[in-house]
């Protein structure tokens, strides 16, 4: 297991809602550009695998997507399938890249995400994202993802007590964040003027406590990254960045399922032990649904794989899945930003702002630079590739949110309620 | 023909008419747009592109079987609440699985069991937007009730309470509409007791703004489906 696996490259073909060019068009304007930024890539023959990064059969109205767009690429007849898994299907994508390398089996694969979700309108749109929920118990009480999540997020704020002030710091600091990106549906539909906490509060209810600002927005957009062994990289670029850790981890399929489960129970005895008395305790008092043991998990593997013990020391930024302000929050508990519980005090000292100790989604991620749900991940990788080489003020035309020295990056994501999730860590040379 | 029975039980027969509804459509176009649009990758690099828009419907009808979890959905036409308990663990899962998850118990069958209509709720959403099937009701509560004995949660809908008096551990009475379907939302629930103030995870200025919200929303789905509206919170 010594092969090392690096990143050379990555491409984003800008998130909107609607963008007009098909699926297979705006792949390959992702590609080109990633083309363009490392030249050493002879493609299509430096190309021995595709992994394809798409959600929705229902979305895309078309199955088997990938074979459409590989012909169209140019990669026949390299190997190539598709990876699904909700919103952690970019992240398992790359993942499975990696493994792939690791193994030794493929020296160089290119992974490709995408998703136009603008083909229906927006009920439609969420009704057939809450497809991903379980259709028998969950989806017709009528709740949708918006509202899984308000319901997890109000656990979580009657047990540790974080505020919709809170929230919308969270959703200020990604919507002014993306105000910088080329790439963000939120400049293109906004523009580049600042919002405040006021905007987020007086924004559109969506599902207590969640206000639209607060939420993952539905966007069109692609997005590609490439991963090669290490002989290679250092063919390609003299600025490779390699992932160091990688980490997987499941939890229940209904969120409601996850108050006394049996295989969490005992798992977390600290996180278990800090719980208020304002509940009854039930047998598993961590995760249950207020937080997510799926993101613990594969944090925890990652960390271990790449020698982090302090990620908030360790880690010059983050991009986690965001697709509600409060899984954010909480994400910095189950990823061990803090403890768990202290999640509000990181949002009100500003830790995780830029400039602030660990900046997290300087990108914007779901709720500002939009959410393609194939895609968005890839895309948050390219972002943190990008700031790791450098290239950050290059491509957006702006130092405002180019880190300078960066050294570490963390990409998280997870499909259903937390049901999956991965973790990367990313390290420059 | 989808799951052509050896032998019908008892039945409600469906209009055969949605037959015909799932074959309208057949991905045929049904309209046209050409249009102006933005290309290009990234937004300080577009220029002017145009597309043709077609409209495409396509319906379907599902028959779908609860599997080795029927008596639990048939049990609510019955309008009886069923658990699954396991033998060996004794854990009560409601909503139910046929088999244990318990890793000591090895994927155990388990076995029916009556439930109390009663619970509490262990966390809720005040809902004001929502998939498509579900517009016309909003706004309304879901609530994840732990019904009493049980060790999972189930999603219901909260009636007859304002969505401010709704916090963790509230305790509620499950109850069943008049005419069940054999789907989850054939059982509802509504507080047993008068919900206390000094529970409410909500601050005062927040209730406030709620109130304002639910009457948006009310005002927004009657504009929208007029007569057909059925808002589930009166304010």
């Amino acid at each position: 297991m010594a092969r090392r696996v690096a990143v050379v490259g990555g491409g984003i073909s800008r998130f909107d809602l609607p963008r007009y060019e098909l699926q297979e068009e705006m792949c390959a304007e992702a590609i080109h550009e990633m083309l363009m930024d490392t030249p050493g890539i002879d493609y299509p023959r430096d190309v021995d695998a595709v992994i394809y990064s798409y959600f929705s059969d229902h979305l895309e109205e078309q199955l088997c997507f990938h074979w459409i767009i590989h012909d169209y690429l140019g990669l026949l007849p390299k190997p190539a399938y598709r990876v699904e898994s909700g919103g952690a299907t970019p992240v398992d994508a790359i993942i499975n890249a990696f493994m792939f390398i690791k193994s030794g089996i493929f020296n160089n694969v290119l992974v490709v995400g995408f998703e136009k979700m603008s083909e229906l309108d927006t009920p439609k749109v969420n009704e057939f994202i809450a497809a991903a929920s379980d259709t028998d118990f969950d989806f017709p009480v009528g709740g949708y993802y918006s509202g899984y999540y308000a319901a997890l997020e109000v656990r979580h704020m009657f047990l540790y007590g974080e505020t919709v002030e809170d929230l919308a710091s969270i959703a200020v600091k990604n919507h002014n964040n993306a105000t910088f990106n080329p790439y963000s549906q939120w400049r293109s539909q906004h523009g580049t003027s600042y919002i405040g906490v006021d905007e987020v509060l007086d924004s559109r209810l969506i599902a207590w406590p969640y206000r639209l600002l607060n939420c993952a927005m539905i966007s069109d957009g692609a997005a590609c990254i490439m991963l090669t062994n290490e002989e290679n990289a250092k063919k390609y670029t003299d600025a490779p960045v390699w992932i160091t850790g990688v980490g997987l981890g499941t939890d229940t399929m209904r969120p409601g399922d996850r108050v006394d489960n049996p295989m969490y129970k005992g798992l977390y005895l600290k996180d278990e032990s800090i719980y208020p008395d304002v509940a009854t305790k039930p047998a598993a008092p961590y995760p249950e649904m207020a937080n997510f043991g799926s993101i613990r998990v594969s944090g925890d593997a990652a960390y271990k794989m790449a020698g982090i013990d302090n990620p908030l020391k360790q880690l010059d930024l983050a991009e986690l899945f965001n697709p509600y302000d409060g899984v954010e929050l909480v994400e910095y508990e189950d990823l061990r930003f803090c403890k768990r519980g202290e999640g509000k005090n990181l949002v009100r000292e500003g830790v995780t702002e830029w400039g602030g100790e660990l900046p997290c989604q300087v990108s914007g991620a779901h709720t500002a630079a939009g959410h393609p749900v194939g895609a968005t991940s890839i895309a948050q990788a390219v972002q943190i590739y990008w700031q790791l080489t450098g290239l950050t003020a290059k491509k957006w035309g702006t130092k405002a949110r180019a880190l300078s020295d960066a050294k570490r990056g963390l990409l998280q994501g997870h499909g259903g309620t937390g049901c999956q999730s991965g973790v990367i860590i990313f390290e420059g040379g | 023909m989808a799951y052509r029975p050896r032998k019908i039980l008892k039945s409600r027969e469906y209009n055969r008419e949605w037959n015909e509804w799932a074959l309208k459509g057949n991905w045929s176009p049904v309209g046209w747009r050409w249009i102006e649009g933005p290309t290009g990758y990234r937004l300080d690099q577009l220029s002017k592109g145009n597309y043709l828009i077609i409209q495409r419907p396509h319906g379907s009808l599902y028959h779908h079987s609860y599997g080795l979890l029927s008596k639990f959905f048939k049990g609510f036409i019955e309008k009886k609440l069923y658990g699954a308990k396991c033998p060996r663990c004794k854990a009560v899962f409601c909503p139910p699985r046929a088999h244990c998850w318990n890793p000591e118990c090895k994927v155990q069958r388990t076995e029916w069991v009556e439930l109390p209509m009663k619970g509490e709720v262990f966390t809720f959403s005040v809902m004001a937007f929502s998939a498509t099937p579900f517009l016309k009701t909003l706004p309304f509560i879901i609530t994840y009730i732990r019904v009493e004995g049980c060790c999972t949660t189930l999603p219901t809908r909260i009636l007859q309470v304002n969505p401010w008096e709704v916090y963790p551990g509230l305790k509620v009475n499950l109850h069943f509409i008049d005419n069940p379907k054999g789907e989850i939302m054939d059982i509802y629930c509504t507080p047993a007791e008068k919900p206390d103030p000094s529970k409410f995870i909500m601050s005062k200025e927040e209730i406030e703004r709620l109130k304002e919200d639910m009457k948006k929303v009310k005002n927004w789905v009657i504009r929208k489906f007029g007569s057909e509206a059925q808002p589930s919170i009166e304010i």
